[in-house]
């Protein structure tokens, strides 16, 4: 897993780490450590870092009877299994997807959104940002857009080039409203990502002007 | 050097009372556990909901909880105790706000931030841990107040740079910038 070259920013694996980011953030973040090993260790960093912040704090002692009430409840303590349920996901489909998908992505019921792009929505957030799967054909693009609030990519499978670089499996993109951009996914397979955007992304060709307030309608009653 | 040499006691006798709690269910060591344990986890509670004392208690109890049943999980080699105590109240703070209703998401926290209590799926050995956390405490030690208060916000009261902005009447960027630049001196992100 040596060809990643785009990662989260340190102030974000940093909120990843206190766990104060919007969950849908949390998942994009989550799903690049699971083939990041350079991110996954500057994430057991972090996490000394709180536990250090955590220990400076002054010690709030414990309500008198909390401890003797728990030390007599210890030996009928199981734990939660739930985490164990046998899984028949497909390798591909990273862990902490697997609360949305129960195969794989080729069973997905996957919506036509043009010629050359399905997608799939996974859920919504607090934010109200919506969390979904894209699917491009070998070679397909999406239109030319920029974005009024921030878009966070990652690439699940295959690959796709943008006016910035080349992207590959696991790589993570943070894009705001300052980027403009045409993604287009390589020739040699299709390419599917997981994306989570903030607000309603804003086309900037001809056909995506016209588009746009279709666009809209549908980011609102999704 | 007393100082160091007593937290490094204390940083082994915590070790050895969870692996008597994961290999014999020792229960006076877990009252130790407990005793060291407990109130800090109820201050980090407090950091975020301040006055709720019954949350706190709660938050406790489901972190100790926690340690005993997953004390075998405890690998010495990924983390030293304090940080493997910190991401269970970090996970059992999130999920216990979740289901509480304080926000509302569809996105379950437990699926994202509970591997990282077990091996997760690529562990590493953590390579000079002493050192590192020496690195740490040195640095928060002097790390300007604009920088170590934003830290305190994101790790302890749990705001987003978002929330955080808004309440210290900062720009976003600068907030984002502060965080970097407080993480960089802590000198944690370096590759080694």
């Amino acid at each position: 897993m040596n060809t990643i070259k785009n990662h989260p920013s340190d102030e974000l694996l940093t909120s990843y780490s206190a766990a104060s980011l919007p969950l849908s953030q949390a998942l994009c973040v989550s799903v690049h450590l699971e083939s990041c090993d350079e991110c996954a260790r500057k994430l057991q960093r972090l996490n000394q870092v709180g536990s250090e912040l955590m220990r400076q704090l002054k010690p709030s002692p414990p309500s008198p009877d909390l401890k003797s009430n728990l030390l007599e409840q210890l030996d009928s303590l199981v734990e939660d299994t739930e985490n164990d349920r046998i899984e028949d996901i497909d390798k591909s489909v990273p862990r902490c997807l697997h609360q949305f998908i129960d195969k794989g992505f080729g069973e997905i019921s996957w919506k036509r959104i043009s010629r050359d792009i399905k997608s799939y929505e996974l859920c919504r957030d607090q934010n109200n940002a919506k969390v979904e799967l894209l699917r491009i054909r070998p070679g397909g693009t999406s239109s030319t857009h920029t974005h009024m609030g921030d878009e966070y990519t990652v690439i699940l499978e295959g690959s796709f080039s943008d006016e910035s670089g080349l992207y590959r499996r696991g790589d993570f993109l943070m894009r705001d409203s300052r980027h403009k951009h045409t993604p287009v996914a390589t020739r040699d397979g299709e390419c599917i990502c997981l994306a989570v955007t903030e607000a309603p992304i804003q086309l900037t060709g001809f056909f995506g002007r016209l588009l746009n307030p279709l666009i809209r309608r549908s980011y609102v009653t999704g | 050097m007393g100082q160091k040499k007593s937290s490094t006691e204390l940083t082994e006798k915590l070790k050895s009372c969870l692996e008597s709690v994961a290999k014999h269910r020792d229960k006076n060591a877990f009252s130790t556990l407990f005793d060291h344990y407990a109130p800090q986890i109820r201050a980090y509670s407090l950091a975020r909901e301040p006055g709720a004392d019954l949350i706190a208690d709660e938050l406790a109890q489901e972190v100790m909880i926690r340690v005993w049943l997953k004390a075998e999980s405890y690998n010495s080699k990924l983390a030293n105790v304090n940080t493997w105590v910190f991401t269970l109240a970090r996970n059992c703070r999130i999920d216990y706000l979740r289901r509480n209703g304080r926000f509302v998401s569809e996105i379950d926290p437990t699926e994202i931030f509970n591997d990282m209590e077990d091996e997760g799926p690529s562990p590493f050995e953590m390579v000079h841990q002493s050192r590192l956390e020496e690195n740490i405490k040195d640095g928060l030690a002097q790390l300007p107040r604009e920088q170590s208060e934003i830290l305190f916000k994101v790790y302890l009261e749990g705001k987003s740079h978002q929330q955080t902005s808004e309440e210290l009447k900062l720009p976003l960027g600068t907030v984002k910038s502060r965080v970097r630049l407080a993480v960089n001196k802590l000198k944690v992100l370096v590759a080694r």
